[in-house]
């Protein structure tokens, strides 16, 4: 994957002299941190075996409560804590559908993500949330010795998201989860507890990207994220070689995924190949991605 | 005669009007192999069940060290009461190494971060008292042959040093020299006054190994024969049915 991040990127700087400049370099991150830092959660959760469908929703949410606690002035640090508390409450409901009523994952996160848009479009009647703090706008705007804050917050959940999943029993848990949902209950993991922290962190990292993504632009917009940041997480997380069916994938991976995303809108716009072909070549690498993690699935699963 | 490790007494179990155990008693000594044999459908992975705890006897008592096994216990009761199991699907996580199998519940960590040099080493160890040939712990499970796998599942088990170890069909998936490891295994458990029981088809295997035999059939005990005062052809009857139950139904 890093090979194609290269090969795209040398193309690119081949055909325009505009690629490798710092400033170009900078809009790819920023265009890819916003869905790396939601990617984070929803990479420990399909690595756990599960699969959220309402992160775009839960965007919106959090950014969208978040706005609105700070336009009526409930202090900057406050008003985040209570936007990523209702995220993680998105979480639970997420988990207790799925254990409970035993509705398949992908459908009852669908079933959560419609009753969001509905409640985040009744929450502002359908109108963005301005004006917000300067403060706040601060955060996700201002940048340190040149390197945007945006980036450096995705750089920070990427490491903690890589120390929890590599360097934890934490992580090792969650991926023997993914990995083989049987073995983990066999040997006494505490499988519940697991379930319901991996439903949160997606939930907790899509809260976050949303209130990240309303500090940038400096308004709650209740059409920001939906259905498009959803499919761009799930994109990332497989094309950055997790696996659909759990227990396989990194951080790293995502990492690159997500910057591949970006990457390849920023490619074709320098290169002035028309847009519609973005859609095209994204879908082709996840096709790809998805195959060959098949491919990766047989060889380490087949009964022997 | 020592104290009983396990026993179950006259243990019923029914599934709506379908009866998958009807009288089911055994009773495992420290130091030995007590197999239980009988035909498919005879009731041998109800009785594992019901020891293990995923499902609750109808009828009758389990004891365990002479106290009564709480209902509804759940995979990390059963180890803290005593018990080490190996399932027949052994319970490993293809993805992970087998290190990490070896650990699994039971992560060893420092100042809450991962141990894995720790965690490597133990695996090293407890792999090189069994003799087990591995070339390198970090091997993802999924790459090892099924008598591999089935040996590290063992493995795993015979770690806990639990006074019980519940076997259910350990050998198989495996050839002659892997069967003949895990007898070893089992073997050198026996002089440590661990019990083993073992459910199993492999009537050759049964005679090797195990001290006491427990015949099942249609959800009863047949009888129970040591090793030593019985023939293949009295099992055998005893498993077709050919033999018909001991009187009282209880163990020899």
């Amino acid at each position: 994957m890093l090979l194609v991040v290269l090969a795209i990127g040398f193309v690119a700087s081949l055909r325009s002299p505009l690629f490798l400049t710092h400033s170009n370099i900078l809009q790819v991150l920023e265009g890819s941190v916003i869905y790396f830092v939601m990617a984070c959660g929803s990479a420990l959760l399909v690595i756990g075996g599960g699969l959220d469908f309402s992160v775009g929703a839960t965007f919106t949410l959090g950014g969208l409560v978040t706005a609105k606690l700070l336009a009526s002035g409930v202090p900057v640090p406050f008003a985040i804590l209570i936007g990523l508390s209702i995220c993680v409450v998105v979480g639970a409901v997420n988990y207790c559908v799925i254990t409970y009523w035993h509705v398949p994952p992908i459908i009852a996160t669908l079933g959560v993500f419609y009753v969001l848009v509905g409640v985040t479009t009744q929450l502002t009647d359908g109108l963005d949330v301005v004006p917000l703090p300067y403060e706040f706008e601060l955060l996700a705007q201002s940048s340190v010795a040149g390197i945007p804050n945006t980036v450096i917050f995705a750089v920070l959940a990427g490491l903690a998201t890589w120390f929890l999943l590599e360097h934890t029993a934490f992580g090792v848990n969650i991926r023997a989860l993914g990995g083989n949902r049987g073995a983990a209950i066999g040997n006494g993991l505490p499988v519940a507890r697991l379930d319901f922290a991996v439903y949160a962190a997606a939930a907790i990292t899509a809260g976050a990207a949303g209130i990240l993504y309303a500090s940038r632009v400096g308004s709650g917009q209740v059409n920001a994220g939906g259905a498009t940041s959803t499919l761009m997480v799930i994109t990332a997380v497989l094309i950055g070689g997790v696996s659909l069916l759990g227990g396989l994938g990194s951080i790293q991976g995502v990492a690159i995924g997500s910057v591949l995303l970006s990457l390849i809108d920023n490619a074709l716009v320098l290169t002035r190949v028309p847009p519609t072909y973005n859609s095209i070549i994204i879908g082709a690498i996840l096709v790809g991605a998805v195959a060959l993690d098949h491919l990766r699935r047989v060889r380490l699963y087949r009964r022997r | 005669m020592s104290e009983p490790v396990l026993e179950l007494r006259h243990v019923q179990k029914f599934f709506g009007s379908v009866s998958a155990l009807v009288d089911m008693s055994l009773t495992a000594f420290p130091g030995e192999m007590h197999a239980i044999v009988g035909d498919n459908g005879a009731g041998k992975s109800t009785a594992i069940k019901i020891i293990t705890g995923i499902h609750n006897a109808d009828e009758g008592e389990v004891h365990f060290l002479g106290e009564p096994l709480p209902q509804r216990r759940s995979a990390s009761h059963l180890t803290d009461h005593g018990i080490a199991v190996v399932y027949q699907d052994l319970a490993l996580v293809e993805c992970l190494d087998i290190a990490t199998n070896l650990s699994l519940g039971r992560l060893p960590k420092r100042f809450g971060i991962l141990d894995r040099k720790r965690m490597r080493r133990e695996a090293s160890t407890v792999l090189a008292d069994l003799k087990v040939r591995v070339t390198d712990v970090s091997t993802p499970v999924g790459l090892l042959s099924g008598g591999q796998r089935q040996i590290i599942a063992i493995a795993r088990a015979v770690r806990l040093d639990k006074p019980l170890m519940l076997l259910d069909e350990p050998t198989a998936a495996l050839g002659v020299q892997e069967t003949a490891h895990v007898g070893e295994i089992i073997d050198e458990l026996k002089p440590k006054g661990k019990a083993i029981v073992c459910v199993s088809h492999d009537i050759d295997f049964v005679f090797q190994r195990a001290d006491r035999i427990t015949v099942l059939r249609l959800g009863r005990t047949v009888g129970t024969r040591r090793v030593t005062d019985t023939t293949r052809s009295e099992i055998i009857g005893m498993i077709t049915g050919a033999i018909g139950p001991d009187t009282d139904g209880a163990p020899a």
